[in-house]
Parts: structure tokens; sequence; C-alpha cells
């Protein structure tokens, strides 16, 4: 009888595992064929010479990689994307902490329509947002240039400056990017019970000290993963102002790890190079992840 | 919560200032796409134009198929979306209600594609797609984008919140997966679900970055790639074209989004995404 119920428990469980794994199927085919599969694709077209189009690729060891760490502008590209990351995450992460914060606790009145207004540009295109900022901010005849100039301030030529080019097309990345990343956070100090914070509001500590000892411990969670989205996803956003408004110029000056891995394969085709950086790419992804969670993990306060 | 005046009406004007720059582009787009030329380079500051015209919606129109490239982003985005909630939401189902081997390993890896960045599938996915002979056509841009790992995560952290007794009674009651799929769980998630398939529709209808390595015709373009001739270096920069052109391109995803925001934030903020 127990040797019964052992088999009918067993043939159960299989029916389980097959059935689970049958709903997995479609996601799992989809994934394996365009996600992981590429993924060891790319790691082996990194050790190959190659151009896209000739039958033949030509086996070449490390090459690529000496070649990628050896060339002074891979430095210059990796500058440009640390300078991306800083930038990003100040708009993207810190400011829209606060903002929720301030939306979610402190102020009574227009919360539903702050809301709805810093959310909007998330659902817009960013070859949109591109253009139009490419307009507004024309050194010369955008109105941004032209209100400027009645106080004597000069607007860059940004397109063209190194710096510069980096800051607003961040700037540009952001108008899409901050509202998606606010409504996140927004959700989570939401979520943050408001007994604890009115009783600490009653003995009058300070908002600043009720954000830093109350709202960021206890809203980490989504923090840290707003943090991480901002690097990994924001970084890939980027790549649409680059391709529309500079190319990555001037001379390299705007161009990231991602926009100058698609410069390798689809402008000079080098696959070897550009397969070689998208791999150096997810090592700096994996390394960020990892000392984030390192160094962030002790303090996290999980919600739910 | 009692706080001081000052404070409160600086972060008001703050607010307020912000909001100003994340949407006066919009609506100056909109003024500028019904500037003539001239107007749009000698009047910067009337966001409307004295003399408004049309000409820069005729002029998308007759250099482009401009219902074709519509029917593009929309077939394109349609599919995408239907596929994604589909294949999300049984994946979702399978992760909440089924115990098998394996399960966190599978739940780990697809989640785990959320931080891969696209230029190490680009290469390999753009030779299939080669390979399958879909390059320049919608199926192309399509077929990648039948599954998606923030769809799983989403639509699991909305069904993990169904009581589990509930699923148990039905189970009892011998009611088959198809059927508390369809009448029990379906009916619960579907805020969560029509929120994450309208985030999809428009994430594809705004979709940039893989359409521009498939699609090569104008005739078989989206509207995104179609906007960005109007200031590419070799099309020459035409700022009013490419406004109406922007307009065109809002349209859709601002309609939605104004007619289902107080719902699509609902859910954002109240599902526990995180």
């Amino acid at each position: 009888m127990s040797a019964f119920a052992a088999v009918r428990k067993s043939l159960q469980l299989n029916r389980e595992n097959a059935i689970g794994y049958g709903l997995l199927i479609p996601s799992i085919i989809i994934f394996a064929v365009f996600t992981f599969w590429p993924f060891l694709y790319t790691v082996y077209l990194s050790f190959f010479d190659w151009n896209m189009i000739s039958p033949e690729k030509e086996f070449v060891g490390f090459k690529n990689y000496m070649e990628v760490l050896g060339d002074p502008r891979t430095y210059q590209i990796l500058g440009n994307t640390f300078l991306y990351i800083v930038i990003l995450l100040a708009i993207n992460c810190v400011v829209p902490y606060i903002f929720a914060f301030v939306i979610g606790v402190v102020l009574q009145r227009w919360n539903g329509f702050y809301k709805s207004a810093l959310f909007l540009p998330a659902f817009i295109s960013l070859v949109v947002g591109s253009i139009l900022f490419t307009w507004i901010l024309n050194p010369v005849s955008g109105p941004v240039a032209i209100v400027f100039g009645w106080i004597g301030l000069e607007i860059p030529n940004w397109t063209k400056t190194e710096g510069w080019v980096i800051l607003v097309l961040s700037l540009i990345t952001s108008w899409k990017v901050f509202g998606y990343n606010f409504i996140l956070l927004y959700a989570s100090i939401n979520g943050i019970s408001k007994e604890i914070i009115e009783s600490a509001r009653l003995d009058n500590i300070p908002l600043w000290r009720i954000f830093l000892q109350i709202i960021l411990p206890m809203s980490s969670a989504t923090g840290v993963y707003v943090f991480i989205l901002t690097i990994v996803q924001s970084l890939q956003y980027v790549f649409t102002p680059v391709k529309v408004v500079t190319q990555g110029g001037p001379d390299y000056a705007s161009s990231n790890l991602i926009y100058h891995a698609y410069h390798e394969a689809f402008v000079v085709y080098r696959t070897g190079h550009s397969a070689t950086l998208s791999i150096m790419t997810m090592g700096l992804f994996l390394v960020l992840l990892f000392l984030y969670f390192k160094f962030a993990d002790r303090g996290i306060y999980y919600e739910n | 919560m009692k706080i001081n005046r000052t404070v409160e009406f600086t972060w008001h004007v703050i607010f307020m200032a912000t909001v100003l720059v994340l949407v006066f582009p919009i609506i100056y787009a909109v003024g500028m796409s019904f500037k003539p030329l001239e107007d749009a380079y000698n009047n910067v500051l009337n966001i409307f134009s004295l003399h408004p015209t049309l000409e820069n919606y005729i002029t998308f129109f007759d250099t482009l198929p401009v219902l074709k490239v519509t029917m593009n982003t929309f077939i394109i985005a349609s599919v995408a979306t239907i596929f994604k909630v589909f294949t999300s939401f049984l994946a979702a189902y399978a992760f909440v209600y089924f115990q098998f081997k394996g399960k966190e390993i599978v739940y780990f890896l697809l989640i785990s594609t959320i931080f891969i960045p696209f230029t190490v599938t680009m290469i390999p996915n753009y030779l299939i797609i080669s390979d399958l002979g879909l390059l320049d056509s919608v199926w192309g841009v399509i077929l990648p984008q039948l599954a998606d790992a923030i769809g799983i995560f989403l639509i699991t952290q909305s069904m993990r919140s169904i009581p589990l007794s509930l699923i148990e009674v039905a189970r009892l009651d011998n009611l088959g997966h198809g059927k508390i799929m369809k009448d029990i769980v379906f009916p619960l998630v579907r805020p969560a679900v029509t929120s994450v398939g309208i985030w999809f529709f428009i994430s594809s209808w705004n979709e940039f970055v893989w359409p521009v390595l498939i699609l090569k015709t104008t005739e078989n373009y989206t509207l995104p790639l179609a906007l960005q001739m109007y200031i590419s270096s070799e099309g020459g920069t035409n700022f009013t074209v490419a406004m109406a052109v922007s307009v065109i391109t809002m349209i859709i995803p601002l309609i939605l989004y104004l007619t289902f925001q107080k719902y699509i934030i609902g859910t954002f903020t109240s599902s526990g995404i995180k």
C-alpha cells in the first residue's frame, strides 16, 4: 500500500514536473535561441577574425582581446562609459529617490499631477526626444540659446565639444528614463507604513533624517534594483541619442561601450572586436553588480 | 503631516520646473509641426505659429508610405505584445503554482537576462534573422521578442499575491489547470496583465535599436526609423517635417497613457513591482 502510494506520488510529481516545464517551454525556447545561444556564440566570435560576410572565420586566439586592450581608444571609450554611468546615476537614481520621498511623504497637494507628468516621457520614443532636444538646445537658433542670449549666456556647441556632448546626451536619455525610475521608487516608498513616518514626525525628527534613516533603509531593495537598472539599461538607452545625434562623435567623444560594439560590428564590420567589447561590457556589468551586492547587501531591508 | 510653508512652496517650484522641462518639448514639437520652415527659424519663441500650415505633414505623406510605415509599427507592437503577455503568463503560472526540479535555477536564469547588454546578442541574432531570410521584414523584428523577462517577473509578482488556498480549493474540486488559469487566476491578475501589456506595446512601438539593424528599405521602416531619416546627415535636416513625424509617432502612446494613466500608475505602484 505504501509502495503504491509512493509510486502514485512520484507519478504525480513527474506529471507536475512535466506540466511545469511544458508551460515554460515557449519562454525557454525563445530565450535559448535568442539570448543564451547568441551569448555563447558572441564569446566564440571574440576569438575569431571575421567581417560578417566572408565564408571563412580565422581563429586568432586572444588577438582581439590584445588589440582591444592595447588600443588607447578603448580607454577613452571606457572613460566615457564611466562618465555616462555617473551622470545617469545622479539624475536617474539620486534625484528620483528624493522626489519620490517628497511627493510620497511630504507634500499634500498635486501629488497625482506630479506623478502623471513625471511619468509621461517614459511612454515616448527616445528618437523623438533626441530630435526635440537637438532643436531646443541648438546653440545658435534654438529657443534656449535665444533666451540665454538675453542674459548674456552662451550655449556651448555641445554636439561638437568633448565633455558637453556626454552631459547633454545623458540629459536627453534621462528625459526618458527619469519617470520610470521615479515611479518604481515611489511605489516602494508608498508601501512603507505611514505610522512609522508619522511617529517620527511627532518626535520632531527633521525630514532629511527621516529620509536617510527610515525611508532609505526600508526601500533599499527597490533602491538597489533601480541602481542596477540605471547602469545596465540607461547605458543601453544612451545608444539611441548617440546614434541619432552624434554617431559617437566628435572623434569618439560621445561613444560608449555599447555604441562602440555596434560601430565595430555594423559600420566597420570587425565582428571580433565587437564581440570582444561586448564580452568586456558584460564583464563590467557583472563586476558592478557583484560589488554593489557585496557592498550593499548587509543594509538591505526586503520589503514584503 | 504639517510642514513649513516655505519648504512646501520651494518643492512645488522645483517640481513645476521639472515638469516644465519634461513636458515642454512635447508641446513645443506639436506647435513646431504646424510652422512653415521660415517661421521655425524666425519665430523660435512663439510656440504656435501665426501662419499655421499642414505642409510638414503633407511633405511626410508625400515622401514616405506613411500608412504602410504606421502599419509596420502597429503590427510589430501588437504581435510582440500578444506573444510576450501569453508566454509571460504561462511561465509565471508555472513558477507560482508548480514545484519542479530546477525551478529556482530556471527562474534565476530567465530573470538575469534583464542584465545582459543587447550588444552581447546582437551579431548572432542578426545572423539568425539573416539565415531565416527575414532581414528587412517586420517578422525579423518580431521573432526575438516573443518572450520577456520583465513580463515574467511582473506577472509572477502579481500572481504571488493571490491566496494559494483559492487554487488548492479549485484543485480539490478537480478543476484542470486550463480552467484555473482562465477562470480564477487570469481575472485576478488582469489589471497587472493589462498594464504590462500596454507597457510592452508602447516599448515595442518606440523600439529603435533592433529594428534599425533589421529594417533596410524605407517602406519597411517603423515610425521611429522614419523619423530618424529627417535629421540624418544623408537626408538633410528638415526639423519642421521631423516635428510632424514626431507628433505622429507620439500620438498612439500619448493617447494610451492619458487614457489609462490612473490604471497604469495604480498597477505600477501597488503590485509590488521591484
